[in-house]
């Protein structure tokens, strides 16, 4: 016992803001939901218990269910590589040797902050506009653009453009773990003669792995969770033609604006399972391309 | 070890002293206190805190607790705080989610208070009846709006259009597109496309004699329906005197994205309490005109609450709500300091009151409203639970047919089948 | 003279490489001026929907005002029942504290989780991985009910009391990873000098992850400031709101808007981050000047 205490309480003793915070904030709320997601419950009136109800007819009879599944894997699938390719692209770019970097971080970093604001959905529809910037930029190479984000076929692209251009936090993480790389490994490989694009994969990729790997994980994540943006462009509807039908803009309509936080607690739970599954394979396979610096023998 | 517990004590102590600084707010000097809660706009804000300002003048003893916050994100916070049984006493309440909340029990009926503490006997009857729901008043009007067509005077006048808009039928209302259309060499349509607006189907369906929903909650409306109405504006857009099918799919656009604002259309549905707001947005005059009517003449728009003022469930203190909210109706110096921003008033006392010192864009919906008077259907039916999820399921199958996918009478057949099982499930 | 011939190779060698290094140079530089554009153009929109009269923001793709309405920002600060230098208060305060309350109780969780050994570490880790995937709407209502029972409905504790207690796994995860690609040597060499885990948490761990803990710092004051359905649900009174709450009384989607005046203080809401980002980027520069010991 006093053995155990010896060689756990350090680990303890600094965890325990988290464990304060986890068990006597965070988890009430989640196994609430885990509970009501068993239940019949319009938020007004006590929540009545129906079994599997909500699963079954979730999987059963919910036809956009499957549409809003549809959507968010269409849009974790196009958006995750892409931001990923974008942030770690200009992250390289800005890392060597440029005096006036800092004035481009702040650049780049800028429509991140923007977010999703109703700034930004009113922008975003003059610019996709079937007379809009984009279609006149397109105009002037012969092509004639949709009128984008009101044809469903290519409603979905402008939100992939929308999280490509707000590559900025992935940028940063990948920018600070590249300052992380030591500069001689570089030195050395130049005088070794070892060409650029060597060095990138056999010194920065390997280096960055752990940093890549968090943002794979992280922005997974988000991309599952997506709300702000779809809800905000498409009126709160996931409109034109449930095109934009993002599985939680479905859950937030089926919570507030249907009275049905119990099915929307089963959704929720059902998408959790779905991030759950993707994060444990990125964290199963990791083992075979992240390598800690402190845990190599 | 040491060193490590005693900088985490003093962070954690340091950190304690600062928060407990911020849970201590001012303790209310008055004992009774009452909340207010409403969804607005700056203007709309500013008024309403003078209101209370106006009201706790008169009533020291009590405190009213002002809380508001626009449209969109209003509906999530009155449903979190029903959910913690914590409402506001008094909350604004619109005609789409009124009856979603009053059949839920979250709200208390107001007949015990009329005569008592209630002076609204004088008040027009049809407009108070709009907040009934069996037999019981839950909500009090403070403002009634009906259906307008919205134009745009000056193009009106440039393609030379004289007629009646307060009295015309669905093939003038499709010749003046036409119109409107041609003269512009197509740039300019006539009308937004109303395919996918559930209130002009409504209206049509009034019009051919039944409601929506009939009063036990029912959908009464036909497949037939449906498909004339569809048919009608699908036949407008294949002669290309609406706006583009893109825009329409895009749904429950912000006012800044009609057709009428953005100078693409002519016409527009809105509602009588949005003139000013669009009016705002534009550099042309606008004007008001009535829902088209059928070769029957049957009137289809009705006057309908725009917003009501409704008593929580949780109310601590209902007395002093009540007194609030009489005043907030009948009181000369408080109805004068709201205006007709919420909407028309329904007490005629008010509304003579406020004639003399009304803006331009204000007198054009005060006068769109008398001289609807009369011409309109009376209040249909409370509708039922689900009735807001029946809308969506219309925009939804109604975009199918506006992009030419399914066929205006399929699509009918199948809204008509979902709107019932979506009334059956919500029961 | 051989040695003379070899200078001069080297030497045109030398110049041949900085003309290339000039010309790679140029290229990036045209390059992400180009790119830049394209990021600042929404900005550039801002600012003129912000200058612009109301009836002129839409239907006009226009980017330079007819007039400039300056207006909008004089009128936007005091249109709201409370005027702005309130709400920036409000913002501020919860800001800077939640900032303190998550690099503090973060650094510790990661630093637990990254260089200490105990049991259920991999337990505990998954469990803190599962409240990044829970959609947060559908515990928005137990949470606030929690809340309410503790009495902190209308206060700022439910914003930032869970801040000092880790709840943003984000940052947690961030961290980890950074703290484990440090040198295991350097705890190994501070433990046999006989220190605590605080000390080397605090002399070695934390100096040398300067890089994360900026970027976290940066990271946590923007979502901070910009967090919103929070103060949504825990905020009543109006002198309490944050800016970004007060952004959202401008516009109803029934009525009279004020988009100008709104766009207005959202272009002034960003000048704090805009700052924050400049003054703490540095962190991420001047990280490997220390960590370059290696």
């Amino acid at each position: 016992m006093k053995r155990f205490i010896a060689r756990n309480a350090p680990g303890y003793l600094f965890l325990l803001p988290w464990f304060l915070g986890f068990f006597l904030l965070a988890l009430g709320p989640i196994l609430a939901s885990l509970y009501l997601s068993f239940t019949r419950y319009d938020m007004v009136n006590a929540p009545r218990w129906i079994g599997f109800d909500n699963y079954t007819y979730m999987f059963t009879r919910d036809r956009r269910f499957w549409k809003a599944l549809e959507v968010t894997f269409h849009y974790v699938a196009l958006s995750v590589p892409a931001r990923l390719i974008m942030a770690l692209g200009v992250a390289m770019l800005l890392d060597k040797g440029l005096r006036s970097i800092g004035v481009y971080r702040a650049i780049f970093y800028l429509p991140s902050l923007l977010g999703a604001s109703i700034a930004i959905a009113i922008l975003w529809r003059q610019l996709f506009d079937a007379n809009g910037v984009v279609n006149q930029t397109l105009g002037y190479f012969g092509i004639a653009g949709p009128d984008w984000l009101t044809n469903p076929d290519t409603s979905l692209y402008t939100l992939v453009i929308l999280a490509m251009w707000q590559f900025g936090s992935p940028m940063l993480i990948f920018l600070a773990g590249l300052r992380g790389i030591p500069r001689d490994l570089y030195e050395a490989a130049e005088i070794d003669g070892t060409p650029r694009w060597r060095q990138f994969t056999r010194i920065t990729l390997p280096l960055l792995a752990p940093v890549i790997f968090f943002n794979l994980v992280l922005q997974t994540i988000e991309a599952f969770k997506t709300f702000s943006s779809a809800f905000i462009i498409s009126n709160g509807s996931g409109a034109p033609a449930d095109s934009l039908l993002f599985y939680t803009v479905y859950l937030f309509n089926e919570a507030f604006k249907f009275f049905r936080m119990g099915y929307a607690s089963a959704l929720a739970w059902v998408l959790l399972i779905i991030i759950a599954v993707f994060t444990a394979i990125a964290f199963f396979t990791s083992k075979y391309w992240v390598h800690y610096e402190n845990e190599r023998d | 070890m040491a060193c490590f517990t005693r900088r985490n004590f003093l962070h954690g102590a340091a950190a304690t002293a600062a928060l407990s600084g911020l849970a201590s707010r001012p303790a209310r000097a008055s004992a009774r206190t009452i909340r207010h809660f409403w969804w607005g706009n700056p203007e709309r804000d500013r008024r309403t805190f003078e209101v209370i300002k106006a009201f706790q003048a008169r009533h020291a003893d009590i405190e009213v607790s002002g809380e508001t916050i626009g449209w969109g994100d209003y509906w999530t916070k009155v449903a979190t705080q029903t959910a913690g049984r914590n409402m506001p006493d008094l909350v604004q309440m619109d005609y789409r989610y009124l009856f979603e909340y009053v059949r839920r029990g979250a709200l208390q009926p107001l007949d015990g208070f009329i005569g008592k503490s209630l002076m609204i006997g004088d008040f027009d009857k049809a407009p108070l009846e709009g907040g009934m729901v069996d037999g019981k008043l839950y909500a009090l009007n403070i403002g009634s709006n009906s259906q307008v067509m919205v134009y745009n005077s000056r193009i009106f006048q440039e393609a030379g259009i004289d007629v009646d808009v307060l009295d015309w039928s669905y093939e003038q209302f499709a010749q003046v597109c036409e119109k409107i259309t041609a003269k512009s060499g197509g740039k300019m349509k006539g009308s937004d496309d109303l395919s996918l607006t559930i209130d002009m189907l409504e209206s049509f369906v009034r019009q051919n004699g039944r409601e929506f929903y009939d009063a036990e909650g029912n959908v009464q409306a036909t497949v037939e329906d449906t498909t004339a109405f569809w048919q009608y504006w699908a036949d407008l857009r294949k002669a290309g005197v609406v706006r583009d099918k893109g825009k329409t799919i895009v749904l429950s656009p912000p006012l800044s994205d009609t057709g009428i604002v953005t100078g693409e259309t002519a016409m527009g549905q809105h509602w009588s309490n949005q003139l000013v707001g669009i009016q705002a947005l534009m550099k042309d005059e606008i004007g008001a005109g009535m829902v088209p009517k059928m070769a029957n003449g049957r009137p289809g728009q009705f006057i309908k609450p725009s917003m009501f003022l409704s008593l929580s469930r949780d109310s601590r203190d209902v007395e002093a709500a009540m007194l609030y909210m009489n005043d907030w109706v009948s009181d000369p110096q408080i109805t004068a300091i709201l205006g007709i921003e919420r909407g028309i008033p329904c007490s005629p006392r008010v509304r003579e009151a406020l004639k003399p010192n009304l803006k331009p864009v204000e007198v054009l919906s005060v006068n769109f409203f008398d001289a609807i008077q009369g011409k309109v259907a009376p209040v249909p039916p409370p509708p039922p639970k689900g009735a807001g999820e029946v809308r969506d399921a219309f925009m939804r199958i109604g975009t199918d047919v506006v992009l030419d996918r399914t066929k205006p009478a399929d699509a009918a057949s199948m809204f008509i089948e979902e709107a019932a099982s979506i009334i059956e499930r919500a029961r | 003279m051989e040695l003379d011939e070899a200078t001069r190779v080297a030497h045109a060698f030398m110049l041949k490489r900085k003309q290339q290094e000039r010309n790679g140079r140029l290229l990036k530089h045209a390059f992400l001026l180009g790119v830049s554009f394209i990021m600042l153009y929404p900005l550039f929109w801002l600012l003129s929907a912000s200058l612009k009269p109301e009836n002129e923001i839409f239907g006009n793709l226009d980017l330079w005002p007819s007039t400039f309405k300056f207006d909008n920002y004089t009128a936007g600060w005091h249109a709201l029942p409370q005027s702005f230098s309130v709400f920036y208060v409000n913002s501020a305060i919860v800001t800077i504290l939640s900032v303190i309350g998550n690099l503090i109780s973060c650094s510790f969780a990661a630093y637990a989780f990254a260089r200490l050994r105990f049991t259920g570490r991999n337990f505990f880790f998954a469990l803190m991985m599962m409240t990044l995937m829970i959609p947060y709407h559908v515990v928005l209502i137990p949470q606030y009910v929690q809340f309410l029972q503790l009495g902190w409905v209308d206060t700022y504790l439910p914003l930032v009391v869970p801040r000092f207690l880790a709840s943003d796994t984000f940052f947690i995860f961030l961290m980890v990873q950074f703290f484990r690609q440090l040198p295991r040597e350097l705890d190994e060499a501070a433990m046999i000098d006989g220190c605590s885990p605080f000390k080397i948490y605090w002399a070695i761990i934390l100096p040398l992850s300067l890089p994360a803990m900026g970027t976290a710092a940066i990271f946590s004051m923007i979502w901070v400031w910009e967090d919103f359905l929070a103060p949504l649900i825990y905020l009543n009174d109006i002198k309490s709101y944050t800016v970004p709450l007060a952004l959202r009384l401008f516009l109803d989607q029934e009525g009279q808007s004020a988009y100008g005046q709104m766009f207005a203080m959202s272009v002034l809401s960003l000048v704090p981050v805009v700052l924050f980002f400049l003054l703490f980027q540095k962190f991420i520069v001047r990280g490997i000047a220390t960590s370059g010991m290696k």
